[in-house]
């Protein structure tokens, strides 16, 4: 199959192509036979790369090992879901996995923007055919997942057993969604300049694709710490790590843009750095994929190295000329039609928004490329950890959680000073109760206590927003409470889903502060002891060492410690079992160093987190390491929640829809017929 | 082999899709321009372009925020009057809009009338269309 | 930490790490005989040896959590001795670390003596000194000079154009009304949003 997925690949570079020049010159020209052409092209490109996708995933089911990349990447004895794993699972493989879903979503977007966006299609199609080619090409001549090897081996090496865990088959194709959908905003903002249409077409149009692409990263940032808190062993979520930072840089200029859009809906303001965000937030996902894939920085991540780099610095130095550019020659274009009536208003509580916003990307890129320039300005390799990102961002990170409780209760245009008493009075009296019953109850971590305070005043603020929203329906339009709340948050979804969102922040917010009271403890136990462990909320927890059996499973032998729980006393829930697992090949032979699968008991207030090192001498006495993790729960509700308000915006049809149908009747009668009447002319011919 | 064929075969789908809209030249009528994609049916209210809708909604937003007490009387009473004003204005020209267009179709219609008073009728065989005949050029009577 | 403890620790370090020694929390009146070989100890991972306090001892803990581990793996030395069981760089780092608070050296002094070796990079955070000050002061900066900019054209913004406030006109809240304008308007005002609520 490789040498049809290998024409496929060929075939896509000239589509790529074909798509750009055409897209462009139907755009320009407005010849329907070439727009027509470059819609076209966006299908056909789907469709031919889905053929590649289709030879990949058949070389990996049918364990084609004279194909490098299968050979690399599993193994005869690899259950089937981590075989289709593989194909995003090493690099040649993820690279066409971009090009594969940027081809659908770039398909999705011909086929589903509605006709009155039909002016930027071409470009659109223009855009995300470069892209598309962009990645084929890197697929092609830097990193081929057809290649072949000279040789077939008679097994291939497996997958990375960190690899090997159900989190991880759903989290990178989640964060791709999240990174490759930019790209579609982005082609909409680029055909919004290129055709000098500038109004709020382009921005209508993008709405939607925003937001689902928000989604997607906020929910792949996530199911990338559910994994590596699952799976990497160490009981926390969030390292900091370079690859880690390129998820969470685009997700940062992405909040921004969809804060800062609202401002140039309602007051068409910030053009161009609304231009500029979308186009950020674009350069920041290739720049994530750059560095996961080049391993210019070092991390974990980074398990490849080549010549794919290069590709990646010159698409991304070429993008940047191109927007520069771009937005240079449309400047005038994108003049802002009002100013702002009061330094106390919604707007300029967005301003510092999208400053702190995007002050923490640049603080996050920073740290993340300061090794390499400390390098270059000292000669002197430096590590920037965790504990340097915590000192810097934890404050700004908290600065942005005030804003989002402090935003909402501002009005549009202007606030008195008396409206802002009356909307501030309830969330702070909440906050102050909250932060003296912190002081009472004996918290004494700053950061932490900030955390809770500021949520406190956020939920007080959202909360009171959702009441006074719905007293005033209630007052406004007579309806009775309910249906005043469901009407309210049924005919604002946008606002009230914001707010819902905004909810899910602070409950993650909460679980991050959580982090601080972490407690952990490392025992070796024979089978029949025991250690005890005193957990934040003043439970006492003991543990007491069951055994270590040994059995083979699947494609791995596995070593499983177990550990008896009781809580203060009383037995608790049953025992844990942690794994060593030593994954084999087909013919028993060891592959990979030993890997670790921790055992975790989820409850709401604080997970117990265990894992098993080893043993000692050979024997049945095992070293663990045990975690009381507290609340690390709401991080996973949190975005739950993130995406059920998220959910609330999106959701299609609806009291504005179907007010949008019923129109006609009043816009209908708009078809202007020019002044001079050419009916007169043709009508009396016909009629004569 | 047979990949080698089933890869041709797929390269000339895909020329063909991509090639027939400018083999065939489709439709080389005039250039599509924004005014073909007007505002449709679809269009969501707060998407529309128009600018009465856009006072209309922003009318309705005050009014719900100083509801909700976050704009106090004085300014409440300033955004109201300018953008009532901006929404009257935007009535008008819709309006104006409306009745050139109305006027149009009169016009329309008096073109249709006067064609139609105009043509001549043969009492068998109905209107005629050679309006300058004297007989009807099917049957050979008189036109009225 | 006092003397006695760490005292006690030397006379430990005599006897060697692979002393037997009670972890701190665990309860002396168990039973400590030996336990049962596993059927495969070489599948089990790599050999461990036991706990002593040292691995829980706060102060070390929070020294190993300043210390990068050299084995690539962008941990700190706490952290991948507790997570990388693979790892052989990391309990060798932590050995040394143990020696240093024998010779009851404070936290900066095995700092520095660790940054004498292995250079600043070992540090999981730059320290903060000479140019390091950049990484750490420049986002703040930036956000700083930023935000009083944007502060300062607000508030200028919002001086220069001063409000005109409008006659307080007290209506009760309620449906919108337009009292200030001819009858005729209002009513179509009216109408033309009451078309825009159904």
């Amino acid at each position: 199959m490789t040498i049809l997925g290998q024409l496929a690949l060929w075939l896509a570079l000239l589509l790529g192509a074909w798509g750009t020049v055409v897209g462009i010159l139907g755009g320009r020209r407005g010849d329907p036979a070439l727009i027509a052409s470059a819609r076209r092209t966006t299908y056909v490109l789907a469709g031919v790369i889905s053929v590649a996708a289709i030879s990949l995933v058949t070389a990996l089911l049918k364990s084609d090992f004279n194909v490098a990349y299968v050979a690399s990447y599993t193994s005869r004895n690899l259950p089937i879901a981590y075989k289709l794993s593989a194909f995003y699972g090493g690099q040649a493989g993820s690279l066409l996995f971009w090009a594969l879903v940027l081809s659908l979503f770039a398909a999705a977007a011909q086929w589903l923007t509605p006709r009155r966006y039909s002016y930027l299609m071409p470009y659109v199609a223009a855009v995300t055919s470069f892209v598309i080619l962009f990645f084929v090409m890197v697929t092609v001549f830097a990193a081929n997942p057809f290649e072949r090897l000279p040789f077939t081996p008679v097994d291939g090496r497996g997958l990375n057993p960190q690899l090997q865990n159900p989190g991880m088959v759903i989290h990178p194709p989640m964060l791709y969604l999240g990174y490759i959908s930019i790209t579609i905003p982005f082609a909409f903002a680029v055909a919004a300049l290129l055709s000098k249409r500038l109004d709020m077409g382009w921005l209508h149009a993008i709405r939607k694709w925003t937001l689902i692409s928000w989604l997607f990263l906020s929910v792949g940032i996530t199911l990338g710490m559910w994994w590596a808190y699952v799976e990497l062993g160490w009981g926390g979520y969030w390292a900091w790590d370079p690859v880690e930072n390129a998820s969470f840089l685009p997700w940062l200029t992405m909040t921004a843009f969809l804060h800062s859009v609202m401002i140039q809906e309602k007051r068409g303001m910030l053009k161009r750095w609304n231009m500029t965000l979308i186009s950020l937030s674009f350069l920041l996902s290739i720049f994530g994929t750059f560095i996961t894939r080049s391993g210019v920085i070092s991390s974990v991540h980074s398990f490849t190295q080549s010549s794919v780099g290069y590709f990646f610095l010159a698409f991304l130095g070429l993008s940047i000329v191109g927007v520069v550019v771009l937005i240079w020659t449309r400047a005038s274009l994108l003049k802002t039609e009002a100013h702002l009536d009061s330094a106390l208003s919604r707007e300029a509580s967005f301003f510092f928004n999208n400053l702190l916003l995007v002050g923490m990307a640049f603080s996050v890129l920073w740290g993340t490329l300061f090794p390499i320039i400390s390098e270059v300005v000292r000669g002197t390799q430096v590590t920037v950890g965790p504990p340097f990102f915590n000192q810097v961002n934890i404050p700004i990170g908290l600065g942005l959680l005030a804003l989002t409780g402090i935003g909402p209760l501002i009005a549009w245009r202007r606030a008195s000073p008396r409206n802002l008493r009356r909307q501030f009075a309830a969330p702070l009296v909440l906050a102050a109760l909250v932060a003296l019953a912190l002081i009472a109850l004996g918290l004494r971590d700053f950061y932490a206590g900030m955390a809770f305070t500021i949520g406190a005043f956020v939920v007080g603020a959202i909360v009171q927003e959702f009441i006074r929203g719905t007293g005033a329906r209630h007052r406004l339009h007579g309806e009775n409470p309910a249906l005043a709340f469901v009407r309210l948050v049924g005919r604002n979804r946008r606002r009230y889903g914001g707010y819902i969102v905004h909810i899910g922040i602070v409950i993650y917010f909460v679980a991050f502060a959580g982090q601080a009271f972490k407690t952990e403890i490392e025992a070796s136990l024979k089978p029949g002891e025991s250690v005890d462990l005193r957990s934040p909320y003043g439970h006492t927890y003991t543990f007491t060492h069951l055994g270590v059996s040994q059995y083979e499973a699947l494609n791995r032998f596995v070593s499983a410690a177990s550990l008896e729980i009781t809580r203060d006393g009383k037995p608790f829930g049953r025992p844990l079992t942690s794994e060593k697992r030593q994954h084999v090949d087909s013919f028993g032979r060891p592959t990979f160093e030993p890997s670790t699968e921790a055992a975790i008991r989820y409850t709401l207030r604080e997970d117990i987190y265990v894992v098993y090192a080893g043993s000692v001498e050979g024997t049945e006495e095992a070293v663990y390491r045990i975690t009381i993790n507290p609340l690390v729960t709401w991080v996973w509700i949190g975005c739950m929640v993130l995406v059920f308000g998220g959910a609330v915006t999106l959701w299609p049809g609806g009291t504005v829809g179907a007010r949008g149908l019923r129109r006609p009747t009043e816009s209908g009668y708009q078809a202007r017929l020019p002044a001079e009447m050419p009916i007169e002319r043709e009508g009396a011919e016909v009629l004569s | 082999m047979l990949e080698l064929l089933a890869g041709a075969a797929v390269a000339v789908v895909a020329l063909a899709i991509i090639l027939e809209p400018l083999v065939r030249g489709i439709r080389r009528g005039p250039p599509v321009t924004p005014a073909d994609f007007a505002e449709d049916a679809f269009t969501p209210l707060e998407e529309s372009e128009s600018p009465k809708i856009q006072a209309l909604l922003a009318l309705k937003e005050i009014e719900f925020d100083r509801a909700t007490g976050k704009l106090s009387d004085e300014d409440y009473a300033q955004l109201k009057a300018s953008y009532a004003q901006q929404a009257l204005a935007a009535i008008e020209v819709e309006e104006r809009e409306a009745d050139d267009a109305a006027e149009a179709e009169d016009a329309a219609e008096a073109l249709v009338r006067q064609a139609r008073a105009q043509v001549r009728t043969c009492p068998e065989c109905g209107p005629r269309p050679e309006s300058e005949a004297s007989f009807c050029s099917n049957c050979g009577r008189a036109l009225v | 930490m006092s003397s006695a403890a760490v005292m006690d620790r030397r006379a430990l370090l005599r006897g060697g790490m692979a002393a037997i020694v009670p972890v701190l929390a665990q309860r002396p009146t168990q039973d400590t005989g030996s336990a049962a070989p596993l059927r495969q100890p070489e599948l089990a991972g790599r050999p461990r040896d036991r706990i002593t306090d040292y691995e829980n001892d706060p102060f070390i803990i929070g020294v190993e959590r300043r210390l990068r581990c050299t084995c690539g793996c962008n941990l700190d030395v706490h952290t991948c001795r507790t997570t990388d069981f693979t790892c052989t760089y990391a309990p060798q780092l932590h050995r040394e670390v143990v020696a240093l608070v024998e010779q009851n050296k404070s936290a900066e002094e095995i700092l520095a003596a660790f940054v004498a070796e292995y250079g600043e990079t070992i540090l999981m955070a730059p320290p903060k000194e000479g140019f390091n000050w950049a990484a750490y002061l420049l986002p703040g900066i930036v956000i700083g000079i930023v935000g009083s900019v944007i502060a300062w054209v607000l508030i200028r913004r919002s001086r220069m154009a001063a409000p005109a406030p409008a006659a307080s006109n007290k209506e009760s809240p309620g449906a919108l009304s337009f009292t200030e304008l001819s009858e005729d308007d209002a009513t179509r005002l009216q109408a033309e949003l009451q078309r825009l609520e159904q």
